[in-house]
């Protein structure tokens, strides 16, 4: 069974008096382990696709199955538990809390969980080495640069050991050294953490890091070949 | 979770700084008018209010138009239910509402020792017994005229030294200064001897006040001077009704001020959880529960509210413990003294004013829709 599970999934929105759909009975599965990357020109519904897996918005139609759990099916409440336990997620603008300090931002999440303070002040350090911030545990949001931001968002996105992380357009707002720095340290936390990844961007090269690569259109998935950036419709087994 | 409270109100210092400020002032009124409220209860409703009876010339209203033959005392005694009776001479330097107001009771040292619950804190009973002019001061009015004892205290044609400083039980005592009936009697523009401004009327414990009341007057109506006598609560209610009134509708000001309060603090917290909606909607991506969203609101709310009131409860607590504050009329007073219950109140009131002013933003940060909130710049 994949860890994540998309089937007969919907979503529209409505825009004025116009009704939108962007994803439109769409399947998916996504093994664990696999580091994602999906693609796609603006408005295809790529980041609804990553809000309706994260339980952050609702499906109109269809199921989402994450490690055995159907995230459709729970409450909001519940919803926020299974996210604490589950799920992290690196926001594009990465949205530290400006007035806590780099590890302040990583500890937010494992205070939702039930463990001891020093089972958590080794989690957070731990974090912090592995995006390489340490040196930075005590410096708020604004004393970083953009890179170190999105680095810490990281850092909080994997500091409860989530069975998914889900990235929006992490590299979105770093100019291209730090935007590749950020890539290397997404790669390293798939391989060497064995962290499922699923992340959305708009820069072929963001996307050529992934394991396998996600084309988005019209409402359907298509695999990209990263060599040859040829596209061709996924096959499923049922 | 606390730390992320504390530091957001740390962060947001000016704005925290007015609301506590703001909530503390409304608090401060809000407890000074409490303490109005606190010392006319007492007044007329304690036990000494309802066991005891003043008898005061009928039809007189100021302590100086009252003038009944000290000897009444001996027929009030002689009906059943009297325990015992005080002839009590009064001077006061204003007979109109006011805020610095002195009132001399004059009466048997003796009587007063055994009949008042009153403790010298300073001074001897002996020299107020024994020296003509000795006086002992209430503690509010020692407080508020920076007496001590020792003193030569002088107001109008009075002048008496300050033999002691007392305390009292009941607070209104500590409005008054006690001198021996004779002084005042004799003192220059009284022109009382042999004459007295009230008798109080101590009653046995089985005793109808009412009946004891009633008999007092029937029995007084063949005498020089008609009376009238009512239970001392009564009598103080009747004498201080002006400022009853006004007591009663100051109350209104208590609650304009908890509305204040529930206003101030409830408009600061819709505006920061506007300004931070994003960061609920980021904390509950996190897996922060919407429940735990709103109590975190509600702590923010809750604690301006608590600082800012408690701080203000405090500090007319301690205003009210050494200001000595007092407002009286026609001989009567009512004492503004800080109490455990304003302290208990005043928290309480700032506790659920900070609770009310948080429901409704904390509803908001909690049921945003995620999605959205993110959107937002």
């Amino acid at each position: 069974m994949a860890l994540v599970e998309l089937r007969g999934v919907s979503k529209s929105f409505r825009k004025g008096d116009e009704t939108i759909t962007p994803l439109d009975n769409v399947d998916l599965d996504i093994e664990s382990g696999e580091f994602v990357s999906l693609m796609g020109p603006s408005g295809t519904g790529k980041s609804t696709l990553l809000n309706l897996v994260s339980g952050i918005d609702r499906v109109d139609a269809g199921s989402i199955v994450v490690a055995g759990t159907e995230v459709t099916k729970l409450s909001r409440s519940k919803l926020a538990d299974w996210r604490a336990a589950n799920l992290g997620y690196i926001f594009q603008t990465h949205n530290l809390i400006p007035v806590l300090t780099a590890y302040e931002n990583v500890e937010l999440p494992t205070l939702l969980l039930k463990l001891s303070s020093t089972q958590r002040r080794q989690r957070v350090e731990l974090a912090l080495e592995a995006v390489g911030l340490s040196d930075r545990a005590d410096h708020y949001p604004r004393q970083l640069s953009g890179g170190q931001e999105q680095r810490v968002g990281i850092a909080r996105a994997i500091v409860a050991h989530p069975k998914v992380v889900v990235a929006d357009e992490p590299t979105g707002s770093l100019d291209t050294e730090t935007s590749e720095q950020v890539q290397v340290l997404l790669q390293r936390l798939n391989k060497e953490l064995d962290i499922t990844l699923l992340m959305v961007t708009h820069d072929a090269e963001a996307a050529g890091i992934a394991s396998r690569q996600l084309v988005l259109d019209r409402g359907r998935f298509l695999e990209r070949d990263s060599h040859s950036g040829v596209s061709r419709k996924i096959q499923h087994a049922n | 979770m606390n730390t992320y409270v504390l530091k957001t109100l740390w962060r947001h210092r000016t704005r925290t700084l007015l609301t506590v400020t703001g909530a503390a002032v409304a608090m401060f009124v809000f407890c000074f008018v409490g303490s109005v409220q606190e010392g006319l209860h007492r007044l007329t409703s304690g036990a000494d209010a309802d066991r005891s009876l003043i008898v005061f010339q009928e039809n007189r209203f100021c302590p100086t138009s009252s003038r009944l033959p000290e000897d009444y005392a001996r027929k009030i005694k002689e009906i059943s239910g009297v325990r015992d009776v005080m002839p009590i001479q009064v001077w006061t330097n204003n007979c109109r509402a006011s805020l610095d107001i002195v009132v001399f009771n004059g009466a048997d040292p003796r009587q007063i020792q055994n009949s008042r619950p009153l403790k010298l804190v300073d001074g001897d009973w002996g020299q107020f017994s024994s020296q003509r002019d000795a006086a002992i001061v209430g503690r509010n009015v020692a407080q508020r005229r920076g007496l001590k004892t020792g003193d030569q205290f002088s107001i109008g044609d009075l002048s008496v030294k300050v033999a002691g400083i007392f305390e009292s039980t009941v607070p209104s005592e500590e409005n008054l200064i006690y001198t021996s009936l004779a002084f005042l009697q004799y003192t220059r523009g009284l022109d009382a001897a042999g004459l007295v401004t009230q008798h109080e009327v101590m009653l046995t414990d089985d005793a109808d006040p009412d009946r004891v009341a009633s008999e007092i007057d029937a029995a007084l109506r063949a005498g020089s001077v008609a009376t009238k006598t009512r239970r001392k609560g009564a009598f103080q209610a009747s004498t201080l009704s002006d400022l009853v009134d006004l007591i009663g509708f100051a109350h209104w000001l208590g609650y304009a001020c908890v509305g204040l309060v529930l206003s101030l603090v409830a408009t600061t917290t819709v505006m920061s959880v506007q300004d931070r909606i994003k960061e609920y909607a980021v904390l509950q991506t996190i897996g922060v529960r919407p429940a735990r969203t709103m109590r975190l609101v509600l702590a923010e709310s809750t604690l301006l509210c608590l600082v800012g009131g408690v701080g203000g409860t405090l500090l007319a607590l301690v205003l009210l413990g050494v200001g000595g504050f007092a407002i009286g009329a026609e001989g009567a007073t009512i004492a503004f003294r800080p109490s455990f219950g304003l302290a208990i109140s005043g928290t309480l009131v700032s506790v659920i004013v900070g609770i009310a002013a948080g429901l409704a933003p904390a509803v908001q940060a909690a049921t945003v829709p995620i999605v959205n909130a993110l959107r937002q710049a």
